[in-house]
C-alpha cells in the first residue's frame, strides 16, 4: 500500500464527529446538574421519577443520600470521559439507559392515560378521548426528544466506536455465564413448582393421609370429609364422554380434510380450525349455560337442571375437536404419497385406501392427537365449572334409567381446585394441593404417551 | 419331491382352468357403493364438527355485538347484579397484563432457548454434568409444557401470592403468567434459531466477530420472524386464559393503579359476569371482543409464518 493511500485511511478513520463529544459533555452536565439539584434542592421531583428517590422521605438520611448522589456524579463522570474517548462501553451504557428512560416515561403515561380515560363512571366523547390521547402524546414527545435524538445519534456513529479484544473477551464470556442462567431457568420453575405444591400439600398428607382422600367418597371439608372420589369420577366421566363424542368427530374431520375435501374447502377450513383452537374456553361455556342448558332442559326428566354431565361433554367435545382435527391432519398428510399411489395402483378404491393403508400408517400420529385432546379435556377447567353443576356427590343417575346419569351434576378435580381455592384455609387447602398433584400426574402420564407416540411415529 | 411336483401341477392345472366366473371382478361396483357411503358418512361427520364450531362462535358474536358501543367499551364496569357498566378496566387491565407477561417471560425464554442452541454443544462436549444439566432443561420445558393451567394458578398462588406476599395482584398474576408460556418462547426460539443457516454464523465468525457479537447482529435478525411468531403465540394464550389468572389476579373490576393492584382480564370478566350476574349479553359482549382479538392474532401470525416460509426457502408456503 502507498503513503499515500496510508495517510487517506488514517485521515478518513480519524475523523471522528465531533458531536460525540459534545453529547458526553452534556451527559456530565446533565446528570451531575441533575443529581444536584435533586438530592440537595429538591428540584425536578414530579419530572424525574428515575432520580425520586433521592429525595424520597426514606432516604434522608443525609450519608445515604451524600453516598447515593457521589456514585452517580462519579458514574457519569467515567460514562462521559467513555465517550469523550470514544470507549464502545460508554455507548453501550449510554444506550442502555436512554432506553430505560424511554421505557419508564411510556409505563408513567400509559397509567396516567389509562386513568383519564378508563377509570371514569361515564363515557367521554371521542373528540375528548383524542384530546386526552394527543395532550399525553405530546408529553412524550416533550420529554423523549432529546434523549432519541442522542440514540439515534450513537446508533449511527456505531463505527467510530473501539474496544479493545480483551473487553470482547469479557463480554463473550460473560454472556455465556448469563444465558446458562437463563437457560436452566425452565428447569428451575419446574423444579420450584413440584417443591412448592409438594410442601403446600404436605400437611393434607400427613393430617389426612393419602389413602382417605384418593378412596374416600366424601368431600366435606366442614366436615372433614376429604375423600376425592366424586370429583375423580367426575373428572374421568366427562372426559369419556367428550372423548365418545368428540373423537370419532374430529378425526373423521381430519380424515375429509387431509383426503377428502377439494382444496378450495380445506384452504378455507383449515386455518379456520386453526383459529378456534385459540379461542378463550369460557365462551364455550358461556354458550353451554346460555344457550345448551335450556336446550337440554327440554327433556322431560324430573330434576334436570341443563347442567350436568352431558352439557359438559358436548361442549367440551367441541373444544377439543380443533385441537385432534389438526394434529390428526398433520399425522394423515403425512404418510408418504407412494403408499396411496400404490395402494390405488393396484385397484382399490379411495375409501378402501385410506381404511388399510393411510389410516394404519398414520396411526401413532392420530393416537397422539386423540390422547393430547383427552388431556386438554382432563385440564380444562372454567369452562367445566359453568356447565357441569359443581355437586359434590358421586355421579349417579337421576331417574331409575341407568343412562340418566348423563344429567347428574358432578364437579371434576380442576373444577374443585378452582372453585374452592380462593377460601380454604389450612388442611382443606393443603387437601386441594394434593389435588393439583393428583391432575399433574395423570396429565404428565398422558402427555407423555402421547410424545412417546409421537417420537416413534417420526423413527419409523 | 412327489409332494413338490403335484402341487405344482395343482397349480398350473387351475391357471389353464377356463374362466366360467366373470363376477369376481364385478366387485368394484359393491366396493364403490361402500366408498360413497362411508364419503357421505365422513362429509356428514365432518360438517357437524364444523357447523357446531361455527353455530357456537357465530352465536357469541352476533349476541356479543348487540352490546358493544363506544360506552361499553370506555366505562368501567359497576358491579352490582345486572352487570352494568362497560369494560374499560378489563380492557386495560388485559393490556397491562400481556406486556408484564411477555416483559419478563421473552427475555427469559428467548435466552434459554439462545444458550441451548448456540452454547450448550460447546459446553456439552466438555463437561459430562453440564450435559445432563441440559437434559433434564430440556425436559423440564417439555413438561411445563403439558400442565394444566390451573396447576400453574396454583403454583402462583403458593409462591407469589401468600409465600412472597404479593397478594393478588398483576404482578403474582404476570409472573404466573410467565411461567405459562415460557415452554412455548422457548420452543420456537429454539425452532427459529436452528433454522438459521450454519453459513451466517460461519462467515460472521470468518469475519472476526465474537460468539456473542453473531448472535446479536446476525443469528437474531434472521430467526426474528419466528421468535415473534412465538410471542404473538404467548399473547393469544394469555389472553385466553381464564383458570390462572382467576386465581392469581383477583377479581376486583378496579382500574390497577400499580403492579400491586388487583384488576381482571377480559376472559376472567366473561367468566364473573356469567357465573355472578345475570348480564348474559354484556359477558356476550365481552367475548365478541375477545373473539375479534384472537382472530387479528391470528391472521398476524399468519402473515408473520409466510413472511418466514418466503425467506427460508426462497418461495412460498406449499401448503
Amino acid at each position: 500500500m502507498s503513503d499515500k493511500t496510508r495517510t487517506q485511511i488514517n485521515q478518513i478513520s480519524s475523523k471522528k464527529p465531533f458531536l460525540v463529544k459534545i453529547v458526553s459533555v452534556l451527559i456530565f452536565l446533565g446528570m451531575t446538574g441533575l443529581t444536584i439539584g435533586v438530592t440537595f434542592f429538591d428540584l425536578f421531583i414530579k419530572n424525574e421519577e428515575l432520580l425520586s428517590f433521592l429525595s424520597s422521605p426514606e432516604t434522608t438520611d443525609v450519608l445515604v443520600k451524600f453516598i447515593l448522589s457521589g456514585l452517580l456524579v462519579i458514574l457519569s463522570i467515567l460514562v462521559s470521559q467513555g465517550l469523550w474517548n470514544y470507549k464502545n462501553w460508554a455507548r453501550t451504557v449510554v444506550i442502555i439507559s436512554i432506553i430505560i428512560y424511554e421505557m419508564v416515561v411510556f409505563v408513567n403515561v400509559l397509567f396516567a392515560l389509562s386513568a383519564e380515560i378508563f377509570a371514569g363512571e361515564e363515557a367521554l366523547k371521542l373528540g375528548v378521548i383524542l384530546l386526552v390521547l394527543g395532550k399525553y402524546l405530546w408529553v412524550i414527545v416533550l420529554r423523549s426528544v432529546i434523549p432519541l435524538l442522542i440514540l439515534w445519534g450513537l446508533f449511527k456513529m456505531e463505527q467510530y466506536f473501539e474496544e479493545t479484544p480483551k473487553q470482547k473477551e469479557f463480554v463473550d464470556q460473560t454472556v455465556r455465564y448469563l444465558l446458562l442462567a437463563v437457560g436452566l431457568s425452565a428447569i428451575f420453575i419446574v423444579f420450584l413448582i413440584i417443591i412448592f405444591t409438594l410442601s403446600e400439600s404436605w400437611d393434607a398428607i400427613e393430617e389426612i393421609g393419602i389413602n382417605n382422600m384418593l378412596f374416600g367418597t366424601i368431600w366435606r371439608p366442614q366436615q372433614n370429609e376429604y375423600g376425592l372420589i366424586p370429583m375423580v369420577l367426575g373428572s374421568i366421566l366427562v372426559t369419556i364422554g367428550s372423548a365418545i363424542i368428540g373423537v370419532p368427530l374430529s378425526v373423521f374431520a381430519a380424515i375429509l380434510l387431509a383426503e377428502i375435501a377439494p382444496p378450495l374447502f380445506r384452504n378455507i377450513v383449515r386455518p379456520a380450525i386453526e383459529l378456534l383452537a385459540g379461542i378463550p374456553s369460557v365462551i364455550y361455556g358461556l354458550f353451554g349455560m346460555v344457550v345448551l342448558a335450556p336446550i337440554i332442559r327440554q327433556i322431560e326428566i324430573p330434576r334436570n337442571t341443563g347442567y350436568g354431565l352431558l352439557n359438559a361433554s358436548i361442549i367440551l367435545a367441541v373444544m377439543i375437536i380443533p385441537t385432534i382435527t389438526n394434529i390428526a391432519e398433520d399425522a394423515i398428510r403425512a404418510v408418504p404419497k407412494y403408499y396411496k399411489e400404490g395402494s390405488l395402483a393396484l385397484g382399490t378404491t379411495h375409501w378402501e385406501t385410506i381404511v388399510k393403508v393411510i389410516l394404519p400408517a398414520a396411526r401413532s400420529g392420530i393416537i397422539a392427537a386423540v390422547i393430547l385432546g383427552i388431556g386438554r379435556a382432563l385440564g380444562e377447567t372454567m369452562a367445566v365449572i359453568m356447565i357441569i353443576g359443581n355437586s359434590i356427590a358421586i355421579p349417579s343417575p337421576i331417574t331409575d334409567n341407568p343412562l340418566s346419569i348423563i344429567f347428574s351434576g358432578a364437579r371434576t378435580l380442576t373444577g374443585n381446585v378452582a372453585v374452592e381455592i380462593n377460601y380454604a384455609a389450612g388442611a382443606h387447602r393443603s387437601a386441594l394441593f394434593f389435588t393439583g398433584i393428583l391432575l399433574f400426574l395423570m396429565i404428565f402420564l398422558t402427555n407423555s404417551i402421547a410424545r412417546f407416540l409421537m417420537k416413534e411415529k417420526v423413527n419409523s | 419331491m412327489n409332494h413338490i411336483g403335484t402341487n405344482s401341477e395343482a397349480k398350473i392345472g387351475s391357471l389353464t382352468k377356463p374362466q366360467t366366473q366373470i363376477n369376481s371382478r364385478s366387485n368394484i361396483g359393491q366396493r364403490k357403493v361402500k366408498e360413497k357411503i362411508a364419503f357421505s358418512f365422513i362429509w356428514l361427520a365432518g360438517f357437524i364438527a364444523i357447523a357446531a364450531l361455527v353455530w357456537i362462535i357465530g352465536y357469541v358474536m352476533v349476541q356479543g355485538f348487540k352490546v358493544i358501543d363506544l360506552e361499553f367499551i370506555t366505562t368501567r364496569p359497576q358491579g352490582g347484579m345486572d352487570g352494568e357498566g362497560g369494560i374499560s378496566t378489563t380492557i386495560v387491565t388485559t393490556i397491562y397484563l400481556v406486556v408484564l407477561t411477555i416483559a419478563i417471560a421473552a427475555p427469559l425464554g428467548i435466552g434459554a432457548a439462545i444458550y441451548l442452541v448456540e452454547y450448550a454443544r460447546e459446553v456439552e462436549k466438555k463437561s459430562k454434568l453440564l450435559r445432563y444439566i441440559i437434559e433434564v432443561a430440556r425436559s423440564g420445558v417439555e413438561i411445563l409444557a403439558g400442565v394444566p393451567s390451573i396447576i400453574f394458578g396454583l403454583f402462583g398462588f403458593a409462591l407469589f401470592v401468600s409465600f412472597m406476599k404479593l397478594k393478588f395482584s398483576l404482578l403474582s398474576a404476570g409472573l404466573s403468567g410467565a411461567c405459562l408460556i415460557l415452554p412455548v418462547i422457548i420452543r420456537t426460539s429454539e425452532e427459529a434459531l436452528l433454522a438459521v443457516p450454519v453459513s451466517f454464523r460461519e462467515a460472521s465468525l470468518g469475519l472476526g466477530a465474537t460468539k456473542w457479537q453473531t448472535n446479536v447482529n446476525v443469528v437474531l435478525p434472521a430467526a426474528m420472524p419466528g421468535i415473534i411468531t412465538g410471542i404473538v403465540l404467548s399473547v393469544g394464550r394469555i389472553i385466553a386464559e381464564t383458570a390462572i389468572f382467576w386465581v392469581t389476579l383477583g377479581g376486583s373490576y378496579r382500574l390497577p393503579t400499580s403492579l400491586l393492584s388487583s384488576g381482571r382480564t377480559m376472559a376472567l370478566h366473561v367468566y364473573m359476569l356469567a357465573s355472578e350476574t345475570r348480564a348474559f349479553d354484556k359477558a356476550m359482549g365481552t367475548a365478541a371482543i375477545l373473539i375479534i382479538v384472537i382472530i387479528l392474532l391470528n391472521l398476524f401470525i399468519n402473515y408473520l409464518s409466510k413472511r418466514l416460509t418466503l425467506k427460508a426457502t426462497g418461495k412460498g408456503s406449499q401448503r
